[in-house]
């Protein structure tokens, strides 16, 4: 069993700095005195390099690193730092790169500190501050403690082996230069000297047959073999996504005949197979049938009421009810929320919009209804959640289900109120509901947050429009996105449902636009528990002012581990540019009202209706329906693309010797690894005979070994193929060479 | 209203450093009090302080008016010294007030009375070159109390 080991306080002093200003000493950091604003290190200037570098009093194993602050908020704290650490001030690895919160609490941050699990030792570390909060402002660190490993016992193995490990380094980049300079006695001898492993036996078996002996075919086998072993799945795994979108034809199933439609509603004849036009409307999925629940919405004039189940297997949609009111359900409505219990197979609905024209004191009543899809029957949970201590009517808010407890969150939604009162002035200042969370076996409501403007720390700031998920393995809500009357908000927090805990990923001052989805668009976010992500499909503001300039559908993938956003496409200006047929038949156009509902099982999402914001046709609502899935390369396309590199450059050799065959083999078997419907592969395709009539005189010696033309090439295919397998079993990235600067 | 006021001719030029770091804030200080609350203590200057200070955080309104206040802090140490005021409520402009925009709070600063060329007098803001001729359109009800409220006149914002 693994000991558990002493995390203790190190003790360092500090032994260089780029400046300092006034009385603020490098050495201020080593006491902690929160209430005194001159016990810190203050920069002279924010110039790069500034920095700190601290000295332990002994080599150890550094875990932690904690910044103490000043009591109140202060510009020169660090927005943004790196930590550097190593055995010599020369050579320092970075051990962590992150920010400090502009507030008065400590903050404490773990160190990389091992490598391949085998801890190391430092005796330097280099503290970098980056980026203050006021931008103008010098770097302040008030207090640094670390924490760490310092008894001799542990550390020397530590020690041993760090020194170890950088001479194996070294060995393997020395094994990698004799080979790719044909050295082949002094990396024979090496080898058998040190017996350490360039690369795994695969990886050397690969080179002899490609590099050594030119034996294409077998190269390619090999290739096939580890791609059917599953070598290259790490490679595709940090591949970005690329979207799929297409439209979904549900089946017409006229004539099967629902049993439970209510003809009396239907005036057309086309429309009853499926739902028509809307926006506002709710979508949920129940992934274990892939049945995709709709409700409501509003068509351009009129809030609906129907209710619709679409069949992924079957690709037809089938009407529940044309008026839910009429059983006992909810009425007509839009802007509510829904959620399933996948578990008990229950949907949800809470809130809706109502039109100033029709509010009054009992219209103004927030109903709360729960929709049994076995049963197929509606409860009417509530007539006023409010008056049961929960939130009162509300539209735009967000709703989540925790199947796991039975719980659901509530959170935001901008309160209605009625207008026609004489009340105080303060009515028409807009309310928006907090954060509440339903005990479904209870029926009990509990306020968890109210509204408040992000006072403090645990403080959470309502809104409406924004985007909330819940993670259902971490079991944290995930909240951004959204507005408060004009004011579009861009901060991003976690709330931890057992632990009752507001954690802010992101205040949303940081200013790195294209970088984080943008704000003032209607974002739609779902959220993969498996994978660890949040995807964002963000679409058409609301705002008409931004929207003609603005026209774009983008969809960004949140990595919650890593936290970084990447964007996956952006459909840019030339989409509303050139207004071709053609676009729309590929991709849902740019739009907001819509629903997106995601199958984290099949990893499928789906996209109904919404609000195209045509300013010539106000009332237009879309009826189109989507599925999207995101893809990375795949394992065929990877094999592919590593025969159409081997067959490549076996034609470049061929072409110098024997140009007939070198073409034919062109045609023929290069030709078969080419996808000739893809433009770009197919240019390239067609560049490729130029080899037939090109010298290769552009090949510069490697100076004093033997290496010829061929050997050089192929050694350079090989680097190329080495990269998709896992970085444990290929040669070391680097090369010998680059270690010298001129 | 402006600087040219007679009430605040008399007043003398101090220069403005930091209490903190002692890096030197503004050469052209007035010890002033707030309309609203006489027991506060300010110096005040009508030019924005040159790469001296910088805002920190965002705008803010006391309890005692209706003006948007900004802190500003000292750019070498990034301790708050004062306040900016970006937008003056309507009260407070139509109050008699020194026309001043950026105030230092005397805890945060130290201070020393300038002299005049001759080295022999204090310099007065009567001596000061005039920063804008701004028609004085009625003269104000001069008051005992040198008084500035928290605001300023937009014409010298717009400098």
């Amino acid at each position: 069993m693994a000991v558990v080991l002493e995390n203790g306080v190190l003790t360092f002093s500090v032994y260089k700095w780029s400046s300092y200003s006034s009385t603020y000493l490098p050495e201020n950091i080593l006491v902690d005195k929160p209430n005194d604003q001159s016990s810190r290190w203050s920069s002279e200037s924010n110039y790069p390099p500034q920095f700190l570098v601290l000295k332990m009093e002994r080599p150890a194993v550094v875990q932690s690193i904690t910044f103490g602050k000043y009591e109140k908020t202060h510009v020169c704290n660090l927005k943004k730092f790196k930590v550097f650490g190593g055995m010599s001030e020369e050579n320092m690895t970075e051990l962590l790169s992150s920010g400090l919160k502009n507030d008065y609490n400590k903050e404490t941050f773990t160190l990389k500190h091992k490598i391949d699990e085998q801890m190391f030792p430092c005796r330097f570390v280099k503290i970098v501050p980056l980026m203050s909060w006021g931008p103008s402002f010098n770097f302040s660190i008030w207090y640094i403690e670390l924490h760490g490993i310092e008894d001799p016992d542990v550390v020397q193995p530590c020690l041993n082996w760090y020194s170890k490990y950088r001479e194996q380094e070294a060995i393997r980049l020395c094994l990698k230069h004799f080979r790719q300079h044909n050295y082949t006695e002094a990396f024979e001898s090496l080898q058998k000297k040190t017996r350490i492993a360039l690369e795994h036996p695969m990886l050397t078996h690969l080179h002899d047959r490609l590099v050594l002996q030119g034996d294409f075919d077998a190269c390619e086998e090999l290739i096939d073999k580890a791609v059917r072993d599953g070598l290259f799945n790490h490679y595709i795994s940090q591949q970005e996504y690329k979207p799929r979108w297409s439209q979904i034809i549900p089946k017409c199933n006229k004539g099967t005949g629902i049993p439970e439609i209510n003809r009396d509603d239907i005036n057309g004849d086309g429309d009853d197979n499926r739902p028509g036009m809307r926006g506002g409307h709710q979508m949920v999925i129940d992934v274990q049938t892939e049945t995709v629940y709709l409700f409501g919405g509003w068509d351009g004039t009129q809030d609906l009421a129907d209710f619709w189940a679409y069949s992924v297997q079957d690709n037809q949609w089938a009407c529940i009810s044309r008026d839910t009111e009429k059983e006992k359900g909810p009425s007509a409505r839009s802007c509510h929320k829904m959620c399933i219990d996948s578990h008990r197979h229950q949907i949800y609905t809470l809130g809706r919009y109502l039109d100033s024209s029709v509010r009054n004191s009992k219209s103004l009543k927030s109903d709360f209804f729960c929709y049994d899809i076995d049963a197929n029957t509606w409860t009417l949970l509530s007539e006023d959640t409010s008056a049961d201590g929960g939130p009162k009517l509300v539209f735009d808010h967000q709703m989540c289900m925790d199947s796991e407890k039975h719980m659901i969150y509530t959170f935001g939604g901008r309160i209605l109120t009625c207008n026609g009162s004489v009340e105080d002035a303060r009515t028409s200042e807009p309310q928006f509901s907090g954060l509440y969370a339903y005990h479904c076996q209870d029926r009990t409501w509990s306020l968890l947050r109210e509204d408040s403007c992000n006072a403090g720390p645990e403080d959470i700031q309502s809104r409406i429009g924004h985007c909330m998920l819940f993670h259902t393995r971490n079991r944290c809500l995930y909240v951004f996105g959204g507005q408060r009357s004009k004011t579009y908000l861009n901060d991003f927090f976690s709330y931890d449902v057992d632990g009752d805990h507001v954690e802010i990923i992101s205040d949303g001052t940081k200013k790195d636009s294209g970088m984080v989805p943008m704000t003032g668009f209607t974002q739609r976010a779902t959220i993969d528990p498996e994978l660890n992500e949040i995807h964002v499909l963000s679409g058409l503001s609301k705002d008409k002012d931004k929207r003609e300039e603005n026209v774009r559908n983008s969809f960004w993938i949140y990595d919650i581990a890593r936290n970084n956003w990447s964007c996956v496409y952006k459909n840019d200006q030339a989409a509303k540019d050139n207004p071709s047929k053609a676009l729309q038949e590929e991709e849902p156009c740019p739009r907001f009202a819509h629903q997106l509902v995601y199958d984290e099982m099949h990893k499928v999402h789906y996209l109904f209706g919404g609000n195209p914001g045509k300013s010539c046709s106000p009332k237009m609502r879309l009826d189109d329906f989507w599925s999207l899935k995101l893809c990375r390369p795949s394992k065929e396309y990877l094999l592919r693309h590593c025969r159409y590199l081997i067959r490549k450059y076996r034609f470049e050799e061929k072409a110098q010797s024997e140009p007939i065959t070198a073409l034919k083999y062109l045609q023929n078997d290069l030709s078969l690894t080419v996808d000739h419907t893809d433009p770009g592969e197919t240019q390239e395709f067609q560049l490729l005979p130029s080899a037939l009539f090109k010298s290769g005189s552009d090949f510069i010696p490697l100076g004093f070994s033997d290496v010829d033309q061929t050997y050089a090439q192929r050694t350079q295919l090989f680097d190329t193929l080495v990269n998709f397998f896992p970085d444990s079993m290929t040669p070391p990235k680097g090369n010998l060479v680059d270690l010298i600067t001129l | 209203m402006s600087t040219s006021n007679a009430n605040f001719k008399n007043k003398c030029v101090t220069q403005v450093n930091c209490v903190f770091c002692d890096s030197l804030l503004c050469t052209r200080g007035m010890k002033a009090v707030l309309l609203a609350d006489t027991e506060v203590e300010l110096f005040s200057t009508d030019i924005p302080p040159n790469r001296t200070v910088d805002f920190v955080a965002s705008c803010y309104t006391t309890e005692s008016c209706k003006c948007k206040l900004r802190d500003i802090a000292c750019l070498k140490c990034g301790n708050v010294v004062g306040y900016h005021v970006v937008a003056p409520c309507k009260p407070c402009l139509l109050s008699c007030n020194n026309g001043h925009f950026w105030m230092f709070n005397s805890d945060a600063v130290s201070t020393l009375n300038r002299l005049d060329v001759t080295g022999l007098n204090l310099l007065l803001w009567g001596d000061l070159p005039e920063l804008e001729d701004s028609e004085n359109e009625e003269s104000e009800t001069p008051s005992e109390e040198e008084c500035i409220s928290t605001s300023v006149l937009y014409l010298i914002f717009h400098l």
